[in-house]
């Protein structure tokens, strides 16, 4: 079953066009990296697939289930972490979670057990007596992880999970969504601006830009469509070059290859013809370079200008 | 809506973290306890002690209040009077404030207060219907407003009652304090509740939505004063009457804010 599904899904705001005509699927299991610039609607799209909002056009399903249909069947099998669904400041930690728990229709029993799996998992146990308004702002970000993730939701909805947080906590919710994926076959849905973390994580993408779907596939795709290559470097002894057919850069000699199969041969010759090779390595495209390139309008018909 | 179903698991989760939630925010839990005693038990106790104490000679315009009286009442002294025109005129008015205010308070704390906090996507985003949270929200204004009109009435009650020994005069407990009580205290109890949803979509804060809610109490002001100087007495069947028309009106109100209690609309900014 595909996780999530949109087909010409729009959204306008009185005189803003927020989402335009987005078409886009995420195989169930699948980790999509929506990426996209502050105002490019992201957000919306969150909204959109969980019956928030109601489309102007289009329509989205979530396992099947539409939300415009049926917005509490969606929220049944999804967890949703927004920067502006926040937590009741007055209870606990604990006590936010057990009544959201409750929400979604586990026992009191149960959804305390959850609840404290989940703060000890996201490392809150010791703050788990603490009214929420007094969590820092990564405490309150992972509190509302721990919210979205109370009833074991197959999908996962994640709007900027790590906007706030200190490099370690970062790395602990991106190793958390990667493990959810991976262990539980939960789909993941990823807002994010943070594009490291994104290549981690993510086993497929989508670039918006002022609404619209720039971009979608998995990193592969993207990069070749974006018309960046593979570069094959080497790191030769000094006073070695030049190296016909290749290029220095910063100490490396590099040519652009269409695939890894390549690089062997590259080092044969080079031995063949006498050079110190002392590190040779494959130059992948990072997906920070890609997403620019396709923002900045490098790509016109799905090849670049430019190699990369 | 279909208010005969029971309450699911996730709506008494609601009403119970609404409870707390209004219990522990100071303006909210202050003015529902302010209410009953100052309305219900200084106000009364104050009339108390000036008709036990003043000096009726000094007193202007008794004989001008005695007219306005019904037959059954001329028959008591100026003391007796005193505290009889408090009991069945004024205290019925200040009671009413009670169900009204009460109602008010608490959702402006349950409906705008969620606004405030951003915690409404939150709950918008369980597997709760939009009209189940709807529901739960109610009854918690509902049933708290009743529960401090309820304390407010046996705190009156007994106040009044001993007033009544004092003065060695009839109870105090009439037909128009019977349908204010059954009739008038529940409609505007509704009526508050549905007024303050109304307003919280333009609301930013609790504070501005209670402030808001100051316009609903004029009416009732004006009727107290309309009956204490004497331009009309509402006897048990323009109550009686009155109740009808705001139960109309709740209901009318009542469908015009659960239309409107909507994600989109609940998450404008």
């Amino acid at each position: 079953m595909t996780g999530i599904v949109a087909k010409g899904l729009s959204k306008s705001y009185e005189d803003t066009q927020a989402l335009r005509s987005l078409t886009l699927e995420v195989p169930e299991g699948g980790v999509c990296g929506f990426l996209g610039p502050n105002g490019a609607g992201k957000t919306t799209a969150v909204k959109l697939f969980n019956g928030l909002v109601s489309p102007t056009s289009g329509e989205c399903s979530i396992m099947g289930i539409s939300p415009s249909e049926d917005p509490q069947g969606v929220h049944r099998i999804s967890g949703v972490m927004t920067e502006t669904a926040r937590m009741y400041g007055q209870l606990t930690g604990l006590e936010n979670l057990c009544f959201f728990g409750e929400t979604a229709e586990m026992d009191r029993g149960d959804a305390r057990e959850r609840a404290c799996e989940l703060l000890r998992w996201l490392e809150l146990w010791d703050a788990r007596d603490k009214k929420a308004s007094a969590y820092s702002t990564g405490m309150m970000q992972r509190l509302s992880l721990a919210r979205a993730l109370m009833h074991r939701p197959r999908v996962l909805f994640l709007d900027e999970p790590t906007s706030g947080l200190d490099p370690e906590s970062a790395q602990m919710v991106n190793e958390m969504i990667a493990q959810l994926a991976r262990e539980e076959g939960t789909t993941v849905f990823l807002c994010t601006h943070q594009l490291r973390y994104a290549q981690d994580v993510c086993t497929m993408y989508g670039i918006l830009h002022k609404g619209e779907l720039l971009a979608s596939g998995n990193f592969e795709e993207l990069w070749k469509q974006a018309g960046c290559r593979i570069w094959a470097g080497v790191r030769l002894k000094d006073g070695s070059g030049p190296v016909p057919g290749m290029v220095e850069e910063d100490g490396w000699w590099r040519k652009a290859v269409n695939s890894e199969e390549e690089m062997p041969g590259i080092l044969e010759n080079l031995i063949k013809s006498g050079k110190s090779v002392y590190e040779a390595r494959l130059f992948y495209p990072e997906l920070e370079q890609v997403y620019f390139r396709y923002l900045e309008g490098n790509v016109t018909d799905g090849k670049a200008g430019v190699g990369a | 809506m279909k208010w005969f179903l029971p309450l699911t698991q996730g709506q008494k989760a609601l009403i119970r973290k609404d409870f707390y939630q209004v219990w522990k925010t100071p303006m909210l839990r202050n003015t529902l306890l302010a209410l009953p005693a100052v309305l219900m038990v200084v106000m009364p106790v104050g009339f108390l002690v000036i008709a036990c104490l003043a000096p009726m000679k000094d007193m202007n315009g008794m004989e001008e209040l005695m007219a306005l009286l019904p037959q059954k009442a001329k028959e008591l002294n100026e003391r007796q009077m005193m505290f009889y025109v408090m009991t069945t005129m004024m205290a019925p008015m200040l009671f009413l404030m009670i169900p009204l205010m009460s109602s008010t308070v608490t959702a402006s704390g349950s409906f705008v207060g969620e606004k405030e906090q951003g915690t409404m996507e939150s709950l918008l985003l369980t597997p709760m219907t939009v009209k189940e949270i709807f529901r739960a929200k109610v009854e918690v204004c509902v049933r708290l407003s009743l529960l401090v009109t309820g304390i407010s009435l046996v705190l009156f009650g007994v106040t009044a009652a001993v007033g009544n020994m004092i003065l060695k005069m009839p109870f105090w407990l009439d037909w128009s304090w019977l349908v204010v009580i059954v009739l008038l205290a529940p409609a505007l109890t509704v009526f508050g509740v549905v007024f303050m949803v109304l307003v919280s979509g333009r609301s930013k804060s609790y504070m501005e939505a209670m402030q808001t809610s100051g316009y609903i109490v004029l009416p009732l002001i004006l009727l107290f004063v309309g009956q204490f100087t004497g331009l009309f007495v509402l006897g048990p069947l323009a109550l009686a009457v009155l109740a009808l028309v705001i139960f109309l009106l709740d209901y009318g109100l009542f469908r015009i804010a659960s239309g409107k209690f909507t994600p989109e609309k609940l998450l404008k900014k």
